[in-house]
């Protein structure tokens, strides 16, 4: 139950090679806050820095408004749960779980009662006398969550703890997690590289790469407008679609220009470009699959042939490429289409498109900044 | 020499590619001597700032620090002890009372004494009473060489605790500065099972080694430079003396012994190739052979694969010299090989398996192999088992028999990942003193280096050598230091050209 | 390729099948040829510590005359001084340098500190040094100490432990194989360094410290050369080694030949059986090293 800051954190390792970038977040009792970004964005170390396993070469960061840098991990009052488990293999489960406990000497009853209490939440209860290695992965995890339950920490630290399962797995422990964090009622940080979970658990999710902080938000915040290219490109998936064009102002009113075409700029996003007299311009505009429709007759449309057809149940997400092979991907919801349509979108045929007017994203080429950020 | 790019070469047949390979390899030794020499001088030139800083600093923190810290400068740990910090004052401050009081007391004298190692030898006084000579022993060079090194080593230690005590003066001074408290004792003796749990675990380790191995190194290096031998024992004979790069002129002379005898350089450059030669065949003649023993008996079809493993493994556990001496008196002149064969009516005159320098020879690196093989066995099964089967799965898939299988998956993969153990034990060879000695002692005699000190043989290896002149009746010390040395040089530049390649094995044949 | 082993699968599938028995039957017969030769000198030695009719090397290895003379004879040698030397030896060399070793090699995979990279690069560079150069000063110190002669004992442990810190590779590769995130959740379970150590590491490394003990137990029986050294022609200070080698000298050999045979059976059958014992040990350990380098 502790607020966690980290002010102007720096890792530089012994190679010189810098690691995380002067790293300013403040993290509020009670939130649950997801570091997510490709493999090798410093999100781990930062995690790793907040925990102590990491020297923190320069900044500092607070917890519960104490500066911990200099606090080895079991003073700093918080858990973790690793991404491969790191269950002790020679002790049993309630040996591994009740490991903190004894440590800091808690009487054998209290350990029973809390042991078998975090068991029970977690469903492990009959593996208790067994050890690790006869455990499955998402057994091995709970018990590892269990671990860390019991420490009654202050900040609950995560890092990938989902990786290493199977699929069906991951989103049956996601949900898991969510129930467990209503539980605790604690502070959380998690990484993970993979975006649908920091969308789905999040209260913010925090987009790193290279060891940068790229947009911190909520989950429908970073999906909304994103600040720059890369966080459009991260969160969503598909991934958004990127076409090189002119954003065109007329008398107050914005075009866009795709391959030719000319698209009107409709509601909110022609309102804030407005707001902020953005000038004809070159820009990366930016469409979500999801904001990409088959075309009417007679529309302008965006011509294009079918590449490939991928049924994925209740969508479809059909890859497709434009005269001058730009590859785009549109997904349209199975609903939409009757039978007639579906079989018509064989591999090459032709099809029109066009981009919703109000789901469009403006980047500036150069800076690859949003437009409509700050 | 023509360079060719990246793709170019996989256009080249596999001789042209080797013979590239070979040509840029050789091409690449100047520039790569350069970058040595190179990083030799930046790492002299960044010594040499670091120094220059470390002055500033210690200078600058004099200037800046508070009272504390300036008392410190004089008596260590002051500042400690002022700042509440007692544990580590009374450490710094016994430590420097230690070493002024060493230094004092006898400290000083060894050093003084070190640039002539003595300057009285034992006298002799004649004692009326009794009628006899009484010998008074003086100056002891042995010591004085010892424990001024010692002393030395003592010296740097007190220079560097004295510059921590200056620099957590600072430090301490900047903590609290920022209002923070400073580290108690009992969290200095917590933290010594916490967070600096290495320094503790290391403290015994590293002491055992300075002295019973740095001490040791560093005493012998300088014994080369020195004429310490029988003679000069520098104790109750006479006191032994600096005598700069003679010991090296006479090994590395090129004029011959006494007597007619072949040159010193002659001797050691006999003895030098054979240790090489040795080396080689002893490495990698346990090594082949080791892996096809392993590979047969991992065949898959090979029945009681744990009897055949258990057989070989029985043997290692026999402790090598009885293996050594049995094996070694089995093949002598009247050994039972010898007799055996006699009694069978198979030979007239015994074999010369330990008289004839060839035969030695021989005769030793294949006892080498039976010594080995299930060494080499055990290492080569463990790899062969971790060798990932769809390797082989792909490769008969791919049509490769079993020869080919062997030759583009097996031995690459050996290679690769013992690399690093071929280069030890090929050093570790280079040294082996307990098969070689066991076995033929060094002998046959080698007669045209008789003018050279040990009774050189013609099995002997540098190692053996160099033990034979220490225990022989002149014991030639400084002789076998310089020897020693020169061992260094060889098998620090074996190791150096290997590591320099192995990484170029890595990248190309990467399995990992 | 593909297509031929499709064409007659079944004729290729006999031919393989002989020519498996064939190849089979070499590596039997080779495997027991080796397996002879591998055997044949220790069984030798046994016979002939039973021989009772001559005490030199014959032409012959079945005894003529079986008895226990030889190992009578061992009794009245100094040889269960020497043996007795070489087991306490041994019994220290495989506890002490079994913490050093494991303490080294600890350190070295598991804490990344300042000096970790130099401290390993200067121990490389000294190991290229040849050990027996150190022998001379050792032998003068230990003397100087008195730990010399009739005193070789003590004086052998020191020497034997004091630097068995340097050969902390194959341990170090064993920790290397650790999870490193095993350490850092305990820590941040609540444990020192110390605690890690104890209880989560050490439970783990038991192939390796039977294996560090096993060497150590292992090394002295056979050290010669530094024992020989240190002991400077007193008997009582001599281990078996020395002890032996001393009787196959050209003018001893001919009384003590069979007491040698008879005194290896004595000396190898302890460590050979605690060695078949840990086996298995033994072998994790030394592939391990190897692969690490």
């Amino acid at each position: 139950m502790a607020s966690v800051k980290l002010t102007k954190v720096k890792k530089i390792y012994d190679n010189k090679v810098v690691a995380v970038h002067d790293f300013d977040l403040e993290i509020k009792d009670k939130e649950f806050v997801v570091f997510v970004g490709p493999s090798g964005c410093g999100k781990s170390t930062t995690l790793r820095m907040i925990a102590g396993l990491e020297d923190i070469s320069e900044g500092t960061v607070e917890i519960d408004g104490e500066v911990v840098n200099d606090l080895q991990p079991k003073d700093r009052g918080i858990a973790m749960v690793f991404q491969n488990y790191a269950l002790y293999p020679h002790m049993t489960v309630y040996d591994n779980i009740a490991f903190s406990l004894r440590l800091s000497k808690t009487p054998e009853d209290v350990v029973y009662e809390k042991v078998t209490k975090a068991a029970e939440v977690l469903g492990i209860t009959e593996y208790l006398t067994r050890k690790p290695r006869a455990l499955s992965g998402g057994q091995r995890q709970r018990v590892a969550i269990g671990r860390a339950m019991v420490r009654d920490s202050k900040v609950f630290l995560m890092d990938e703890p989902l990786s290493n399962l199977d699929a069906k797995l991951r989103n049956q422990m996601r949900a898991e997690i969510i129930l467990l964090r209503q539980k605790l009622d604690t502070t959380f940080i998690y990484v993970t590289h993979d975006q649908t979970e920091a969308m789905t658990l999040g209260d913010r999710i925090v987009i790193m790469k290279d060891g940068f902080i790229m947009q911190v938000g909520t989950p429908q915040e970073v999906f909304d407008m994103p600040d720059n290219l890369f966080v459009a490109g991260f969160i969503g998936a598909p991934q958004m679609n990127f076409i090189n064009t002119e954003l065109v102002c007329e008398n107050g009113k914005y075009f866009v220009t795709p391959f030719g075409v000319k698209l009107p700029v409709e509601g909110e996003k022609a309102e804030m470009l407005a707001k902020r007299n953005v000038k004809s311009r070159k820009i990366v505009l930016g469409v979500r699959p999801e904001h990409i429709t088959l075309a009417k007759e007679g529309a302008a449309a965006i011509p294009c042939s079918l590449l490939v057809n991928e049924m994925m149940g209740s969508e479809l997400h059909l890859h497709v490429s434009t005269e001058d092979e730009t590859a785009l991907i549109v997904r349209v919801p199975t609903l939409n289409l009757d039978a007639k349509e579906r079989a018509s979108l064989t591999n090459g045929c032709k099809l029109n498109i066009t981009f919703e007017g109000k789901a469009m994203h403006f980047f500036d080429p150069e800076t690859e900044e949003n437009l409509l950020v700050k | 020499m023509k360079q060719y790019s990246g793709l170019e070469i996989l256009r080249l047949s596999k001789w042209q590619r080797f013979l590239y390979k070979l040509a840029s390899f050789f091409a690449a030794i100047p520039h790569a001597i350069a970058g040595f020499f190179k990083r030799i001088w930046g790492s002299i030139k960044g010594a040499g700032l670091k120094v220059a800083n470390e002055c500033r600093d210690i200078v600058s923190a004099f200037v800046h620090g508070d009272y504390k810290t300036k008392i410190s400068y004089f008596i260590m740990g002051f500042g400690n002890m002022a700042r509440g910090q007692v544990l580590r004052g009374i450490m710094f401050l016994l430590f420097e009372a230690v070493f002024i009081f060493y230094m004092v007391t006898t400290g000083g004298y060894w050093l003084s004494m070190l640039g002539t190692l003595g300057v009285q030898g034992p006298t002799k006084t004649y004692d009326p009473v009794f009628d006899t000579y009484v010998t008074q022993y003086n100056d002891n060079s042995f010591k004085i060489l010892l424990y001024g090194v010692l002393t030395i080593f003592f010296i740097i230690a007190f220079i560097y605790t004295w510059r921590v005590n200056i620099r957590q003066n600072q430090i301490a001074e900047k903590i609290q500065a920022s209002g923070k408290k400073l580290k108690s004792g009992k969290d200095d003796l917590r933290s010594l099972v916490d967070d600096q749990f290495h320094k503790t675990l290391l403290a015994l380790p590293l002491t055992g080694i300075l002295i019973f191995t740095v001490l040791p190194i560093v005493f012998m290096i300088l014994v080369a430079f020195t004429n310490y031998d029988g003679a000069h024992n520098g104790f109750s004979n006479n006191l032994f003396t600096w005598v700069g790069l003679d010991n090296f002129n006479t090994l590395l002379s090129w004029t011959g012994g006494k007597g007619g005898t072949q040159s010193y350089s002659a001797t050691f450059g006999e003895i030098l190739s054979w240790t090489l030669i040795w080396a080689f065949f002893a490495t990698f003649s346990n090594y082949f052979l080791g892996m096809f023993v392993a590979m047969m008996i991992n065949k898959k079809g090979i029945r009681l694969k744990k009897m055949w493993r258990t057989i070989l493994v029985l043997t290692i556990a026999i402790p090598q010299f009885i293996s050594l001496l049995y094996v070694s008196k089995m093949f002598a002149q009247n050994g039972l090989i010898n007799l055996m064969l006699t009694d069978l009516g198979w030979i007239k005159q015994p074999l010369p398996f330990w008289t004839d320098p060839t035969w030695a020879r021989i005769t030793v690196i294949l006892i080498n192999v039976w010594i080995g093989i299930p060494h080499l066995m055990l290492i080569v099964t463990g790899i062969l088992m971790n060798i990932p089967a769809d390797l082989y799965e792909s490769a008969r898939i791919d049509g490769a028999n079993a020869w080919q299988q062997y030759q583009k998956i097996t031995l690459p993969y050996m290679l690769f990942v013992t690399g690093p153990y071929l280069l030890t034990s090929f050093t570790g060879n280079m040294n082996n003193f307990n098969v070689i000695y066991l076995l033929t002692g060094g002998g046959p005699t080698n007669a045209a280096a008789s003018g050279a000190a040990g009774s050189v043989g013609h099995t002997d290896l540098l190692i053996t050598w160099l033990f034979k002149i220490t225990t022989g009746a002149e014991s030639q010390y400084y002789l076998a230091s310089v020897v020693g040395i020169l061992v260094f040089i060889v098998v620090a530049l074996i190791s150096l050209v290997v590591y320099s390649v192995l990484p170029s094995i890595k990248n190309e044949e990467d399995f990992q | 390729m593909m297509t031929n082993t499709n064409q007659a699968p079944a004729k290729r599938h006999m031919g393989m099948k002989a020519l498996n028995r064939a190849s089979n039957s070499v590596i039997y017969i080779l495997l027991v040829i080796i397996s002879v030769v591998w055997l044949i000198p220790f069984i030798f030695i046994v016979l002939q510590s039973f021989r009772v009719e001559s005490t030199y090397q014959v032409g012959y290895v079945i005894p003529k005359q079986w008895g226990f003379d030889n190992y009578i004879r061992l009794w009245n040698t100094d040889f269960k001084k020497w043996y007795l030397n070489t087991f306490i030896i041994a019994v220290a060399a495989a506890v002490l340098q079994t913490i050093i070793v494991l303490c080294m090699s600890y350190t070295l995979s598991r804490f990344r500190f300042k000096m970790r990279g130099p401290l390993m690069r200067f121990m490389l560079i000294l190991g290229m040094f040849p050990g027996m150069l150190t022998m001379i000063i050792l032998y003068r110190v230990l003397s100087d100490l008195g730990l010399t002669q009739t005193n070789a004992v003590p004086g052998l442990i020191l020497v034997t432990v004091a630097s068995s810190g340097m050969g902390y590779y194959v341990s170090k590769g064993f920790f290397d194989t650790i999870s490193k995130s095993l350490d850092e959740a305990a820590r941040v379970d609540g444990a020192t360094r110390l605690q890690v150590l104890y209880k989560i590491i050490l439970p783990l490394a038991k192939p390796i410290v039977i294996y560090t003990v096993l060497t150590g137990f292992m090394g002295p029986w056979g050290d010669y050369v530094f024992a020989r050294y240190v002991a400077m022609g007193t008997s009582s200070g001599y281990n078996v080694a020395v002890g032996m080698y001393s009787w196959l000298t050209n003018d001893q050999i001919a009384n003590y030949y069979t007491t040698f045979c008879a005194g290896g059976v004595i000396v190898a059958l302890p460590v050979t059986i605690l060695f078949m014992c840990l086996q298995k040990y033994y072998v994790e350990g030394v592939t391990g090293g190897a692969v690490k380098g």
